[in-house]
């Protein structure tokens, strides 16, 4: 019973949101806030058109090549450099430089440097995805248990074996917690990129839409750039629980707060 | 040397101190790095890479004309606004949502996808609506920087000693008075790691946010020179926005360490 | 009389101090004993007797600061020798306290782990991690992942995982230490079971005295640091030994009493 009365009130909190919007397209116009329903069906009939997976394609084109370009030097570079801490911490102070500029700031370097194309797009994600993925990758190789390399070792396991066996699992998690983050902004940042300056992609429909004081337009391709984010999340959820089935259970949002 | 020669060799020192190693494998580092720009504007041509001492000279030129100050201002003045506004937002919803764990459930889901939105992709029906102005950067930044506050203040209020809030219960203390007492006592070290990730962050957003609404601020002016192909306009605004960033990042870690210095326990928290 | 398998000699352990600092003191000073092959050697000491470092030094973790150890009669380790060998190239097997279980392995892979590592993973490895398991009484978890288990399910897992690759001696640093009362007899049982089944050299670390005279053949008590030995005691009760009612043997309260007033 307790669970359909959870479902329910969401259902209602659903419904409450799209009447709030309802009623703000009455009071100020259809012009301005387009309806839910229009919304909705525009998205639908683009997605039917083949127009919105066509842009779609783009954009998770540009995000899927710079997350791979980004994060497999990120994930490496740790483990490479974890028998050296000092190299390590010689870069530190660029990587946390390079981590906190807005890498997004950088995008009208790189849409000069690469035009308006699907490189300056994919430079972007790049950047972003490869800082965010190495100090996620960083701290799992750092919050390594000594003990269990030295239990590795007692029973016979050489340098390679230990990092196979014991460091590489151990920095999983990390790995993962770094790409759930990275890799749904990667999405978002090819799309405000595309915003920026292009003419393929999800952000270029946007653009379009306002240009044509099309706000239905808009709001669907926003719609469409919102589910490839969230789809993209629960992508790197599923993988990730299957993969790390031997961790143990999180606390879910509601747990978290109603407890205290 | 494996983990174990290592142990080993600790006790003796070696020749250059490791500190020192570090300090001058930093220098070098950072001179690659300035020889590496340079070597680019030679081999790809001003336009793609300005030399830089073009670049210097023209921060000098901002510099004294007054212009960067005033687009600096300009950004800081947004992004304050913003960031305010979204830590008040931040910090009061987890605490309403405390008082009811039903609403909570109900509104989880729409938290968690509301984040999915590019909010960035709002900025051209913003600018509809409100014009070209300070308020779609302002809305901007709001909705980029209100979850992180919202986070850190749920990661606070879970860690807090439940044990410590049934006793404030027991003791007959209204739930005002345990959530000033108990909690936001006990929360404070994760809102100001909050904190510390969202003002550099709002800024960021600020300059971002400048790119789509241009009127002026860094981001403008970053955005402008590129359309312009004044690759040393870009350059510069790159080197003023990350210069910006970077004395917010500090200045808020200095005052993460002023406020907790009370704290006996070093607990560092989002480093 | 043949060679002991173990033998430590005026081993010596100090850790090294910061430069300019004072040198620390001394850990262990002067530490002697042997193991006979097949002995069950239990030592007693109380907290802060460097019993963990000792074991560290003999599985060769840890660096000897001064004394040799010698595996059937040979110098394996000088002190200030460059290079550590853990495990002695796999001589001396370590149950720590910590289960130290690879939490992303089930129990089976677990217990697999040494065989894996050192390419010895064959239809007879399996087979006898297979009858390990069964010993203990984990058959049916074998797919279980360690946070599914109980405290004393990991234990025994550790404990076979080290069984498995059957190493000449086995040290344990106070394994039963974590669990609790009931458990710990359970397992001290399965452990003396195991052991019948081997008679394997075991060192075994405690602090518990009726532990050390229920499962060990012969009990060295350690002073407080600078650790040495204090003194040695022949556990005279006869084997196999029923752990559960070791208190009602006679003369138990005699051999207890004699340690008691060691180590006080």
């Amino acid at each position: 019973m307790k669970r359909y009365r959870r479902l329910t009130d969401r259902i209602l909190v659903c419904i409450v949101l799209l009447a709030f919007w309802q009623l703000g397209s009455w009071i100020f116009g259809t012009y301005w806030l387009s309806t839910p329903w229009l919304t909705i069906s525009r998205f639908f009939t683009s997605i039917w058109s083949g127009e919105m997976v066509r842009q779609a394609g783009y954009t998770v084109e540009e995000a899927a090549l710079g997350a791979v370009i980004g994060a497999v030097p990120a994930i490496i570079l740790p483990f490479a450099l974890r028998r050296m801490p000092t190299v390590i911490a010689i870069l530190d102070p660029f990587m946390i430089g390079g981590y906190g500029l807005p890498k997004l700031a950088l995008a009208p370097l790189f849409i000069l440097w690469f035009g308006i194309g699907i490189e300056s797009k994919i430079a972007v994600v790049v950047s972003i995805v490869f800082f965010i993925e190495y100090y996620a990758t960083l701290s799992g190789v750092r919050a390594l248990d000594t003990k269990l390399v030295q239990m590795a070792q007692l029973v016979g396991a050489n340098e390679r074996q230990v990092a196979r066996h014991v460091v590489f699992p151990g920095a999983v998690p990390n790995i993962f917690a770094g790409l759930r983050i990275a890799l749904p902004i990667g999405i978002a940042v090819a799309v405000v990129t595309e915003l920026i300056s292009s003419n393929r992609g999800l952000g270029y429909l946007v653009q379009m839409g306002a240009m044509n004081f099309d706000i239905t337009e808009v709001f669907a391709a926003i719609l469409g750039a919102t589910v490839l984010v969230l789809a993209v999340g629960y992508a790197v959820d599923g993988t990730e629980r299957i993969l790390l089935r031997w961790r143990a259970p999180v606390e879910s949002l509601q747990q978290q707060i109603s407890t205290t | 040397m494996t983990i174990a020669e290592q142990i080993i060799a600790a006790p003796t020192g070696p020749l250059i101190s490791r500190r020192m190693t570090i300090l001058l494998g930093r220098c070098f580092f950072a001179a690659l790095l300035v020889l590496g720009w340079q070597w680019g504007a030679n081999a790809f041509g001003a336009i793609f890479f300005a030399p830089p001492l073009a670049v210097v000279e023209r921060l000098y030129e901002m510099a004294i004309s007054g212009e960067m100050f005033w687009d600096v201002w300009q950004t800081l003045r947004v992004s304050a606004i913003g960031f305010v506004i979204a830590v008040v937002l931040g910090l009061s919803v987890p605490f309403a949502l405390r008082l009811s764990p039903r609403i909570t459930e109900a509104v989880e889901p729409y938290i968690l996808w509301s984040q999915g939105i590019p909010k960035y992709a709002l900025a051209p029906w913003l600018i509809l609506w409100f014009g070209i102005g300070d308020t779609p950067k302002i809305v901007i930044v709001v909705t980029m920087t209100f979850y992180i506050i919202f986070y850190n203040t749920l990661a606070g209020i879970r860690a807090v000693d439940r044990r410590l809030v049934n006793m404030a219960r027991i003791m007959g203390a209204r739930e005002s008075v345990v959530a000033r007492e108990v909690i936001w006592k006990s929360l404070q070290p994760f809102f100001y790691a909050g904190l510390k990730i969202a003002a550099p962050h709002a800024v960021g957003a600020t300059i971002v946010g400048e790119f789509l609404v241009s009127t002026q601020g860094i981001g403008y002016y970053i955005e402008h020179a590129r359309e312009l192909s004044d690759t040393v306009g870009v350059f510069a605004g790159i080197v003023i926005a990350t210069a910006v960033v970077l004395v917010i990042n500090a200045i808020v870690v200095k005052m993460e360490r002023v406020a907790l210095a009370w704290r006996p326990l070093d607990r560092d928290m989002g480093r | 009389m043949s060679v002991p398998l173990l033998e430590v000699r005026n081993l010596a352990k100090r850790f090294p101090s910061r430069q300019g600092r004072e040198p620390m003191p001394w850990v262990i000073r002067d530490l002697s004993f042997s193991v006979s092959e097949g002995e069950f050697l239990t030592l007693i000491g109380p907290s802060g007797s460097g019993k963990s470092t000792l074991l560290n030094m003999i599985a060769q973790i840890d660096a000897a600061t001064g004394g040799d150890i010698l595996f059937a009669g040979d110098t394996i380790v000088a002190s200030g020798a460059k290079v550590l060998r853990p495990g002695l190239d796999r001589r001396v097997g370590y149950v720590t306290q910590d289960d130290l279980l690879l939490p992303w392995r089930t129990t089976i892979d677990n217990v697999l782990f040494p065989l894996e590592v050192q390419g010895r993973l064959d239809d007879k490895g399996r087979a006898h991690a297979e009858t390990l398991i069964k010993a203990v009484g984990l058959s049916g978890y074998e797919r279980y992942y360690p946070h599914e288990l109980s405290g004393g399910m990991r234990k025994r897992t550790s404990l076979i995982r080290t069984l498995v690759y059957d190493p000449p001696v086995i040290l344990m640093d106070e394994p039963f230490a974590a669990v609790d009362a009931q458990t710990r007899t359970q397992l001290q049982e399965d452990l003396l079971r195991l052991w019948e089944m081997g008679r394997k050299t075991i060192i075994f670390v405690t602090h518990d005295i009726a532990e050390a005279i229920a499962l060990g053949d012969r009990t060295l008590v350690l002073t407080k640091q600078p650790t040495r030995i204090a003194s040695e005691h022949h556990i005279p009760f006869r084997r196999p030994r029923n752990v559960k009612d070791i208190f009602a043997l006679e003369g138990f309260a005699q051999v207890y009493e004699r340690i008691r007033a060691e180590i006080q």
